[in-house]
């Protein structure tokens, strides 16, 4: 104990444990880097689909409600532009990390940050 | 002399055991031994290698740690407050997906996230089990979700249909993404290796592309897992964080 260092094994360990994770922290923009790779990675093959998909589902669902109703062919026309809407919602949302459905916040976005929209209608 | 090349044959099913109940045919194949494989070697992974529970981990320990580390990360990040809960729906579904995919890209082994009905009964899982946390915890609340704030009335008419779609969309985007992706990858490695066989020793050209694909496929298969899972994350915190 005479060099102020706990003799203590297990202490010694988490103090060695405690400067290695200081170094790693100052070496973060690296670390940084990478995870945006992933995220920007992640988020580039989630859009690709998204958009195609929305439109094919709703098409289909427009298609089949036609069969059903014999409404031939305004729920197919009615759908495809809903679907077009949504789909480009999802890559919207999905591009601005306000993750899925409607008029909600990412948890920790303040009011401030999402109230934009109000402004732009004024 | 011609090499026929069949890029499609390597999805089919084979009825290992063929069982039959009643009329339904609950075979066990090809595919449902890759699935069981899958779940063997993550439990081997998680049980064997925290066995031990050294303080310093060895390879077998790190790696597990790691893999829960990283699930762990990502649902505290994305789901945020109350997400714990989640984990282990979240951890299971990641490691399973993963270990299916990179399995997959063992020669002759059948890639199970190849076929739809797997990936959209897995998709189903998450948006059932997604809107029914949504329900119980927020009650009629919860359709406020497709009732955008802030918008005139007459709009409503027009916003509402399509802020449905986009969430009944989920599902088919969350499962024809990765059924998708593992298709498109497998068939084009089968293409080009049909190539490299038939065209003699100019063949070495598709070769050498299909090594690049290889590479690709691996980072295919883990960024595919990543993104199921963060979807999942997502899709909870919408429903647990309801505003």
């Amino acid at each position: 104990m005479s060099d102020g260092r706990p003799t203590d094994p297990l202490a010694r360990l988490g103090e060695e444990i405690d400067k290695a994770r200081a170094q790693r922290v100052r070496a973060q923009p690296v670390a940084a880097e990478r995870s945006n790779l992933q995220q920007g990675l992640g988020l580039g093959f989630r859009i690709g689909i998204e958009l195609v998909v929305a439109v094919a589902v709703a098409t289909g669902l427009g298609w089949a409600i036609d069969r059903w109703l014999g409404t031939r062919p305004w729920g197919m026309i009615v759908l495809f532009f809903l679907g077009v809407a949504a789909g480009m919602l999802n890559v919207y949302r999905a591009v601005n990390r306000i993750s899925g459905a409607a008029g909600y916040r990412k948890p920790g976005e303040t009011a401030a940050a999402t109230n934009k929209w109000d402004d732009e209608d004024s | 002399m011609a090499l026929e090349i069949h890029p499609l044959e390597q999805f089919h099913i084979e009825r290992l055991i063929p069982i039959h109940i009643g009329g339904l045919d609950v075979s066990y194949t090809n595919s449902a031994l890759l699935m069981t494989v899958a779940v063997v070697l993550i439990t081997a992974l998680l049980v064997l290698g925290t066995r031990k529970r050294a303080l310093v981990p060895g390879h077998w320990q790190s790696l597990a740690e790691m893999s829960y580390e990283f699930v762990a990360d990502m649902v505290e990040t994305n789901v945020g407050h109350g997400g714990r809960e989640f984990f282990p729906f979240v951890f299971t579904l990641f490691m399973f997906i993963l270990f299916a995919n990179f399995l997959g890209m063992i020669p002759y082994a059948y890639t199970v996230t190849s076929q739809i009905v797997v990936t959209f009964a897995l998709a189903a899982v998450v948006f059932i089990g997604v809107t029914i946390i949504g329900i119980v915890r927020h009650g009629f609340r919860f359709l406020r979700l497709f009732v955008p704030q802030g918008v005139p009335a007459p709009l409503l008419l027009l916003l509402v249909p399509i802020e449905l779609l986009s969430y009944f969309i989920r599902p088919f985007t969350l499962a024809i993404r990765l059924f998708a992706n593992m298709l498109a990858g497998h068939t084009m490695l089968a293409i080009f290796a049909g190539f490299a066989a038939s065209i003699g020793l100019l063949g070495v050209l598709p070769l050498g592309i299909d090594i690049l694909l290889v590479a690709l496929e691996v980072l295919v298969a883990a960024l595919q897992a990543y993104v199921f899972a963060i979807l999942t994350c997502l899709y909870l915190s919408d429903a647990i964080h309801l505003h």
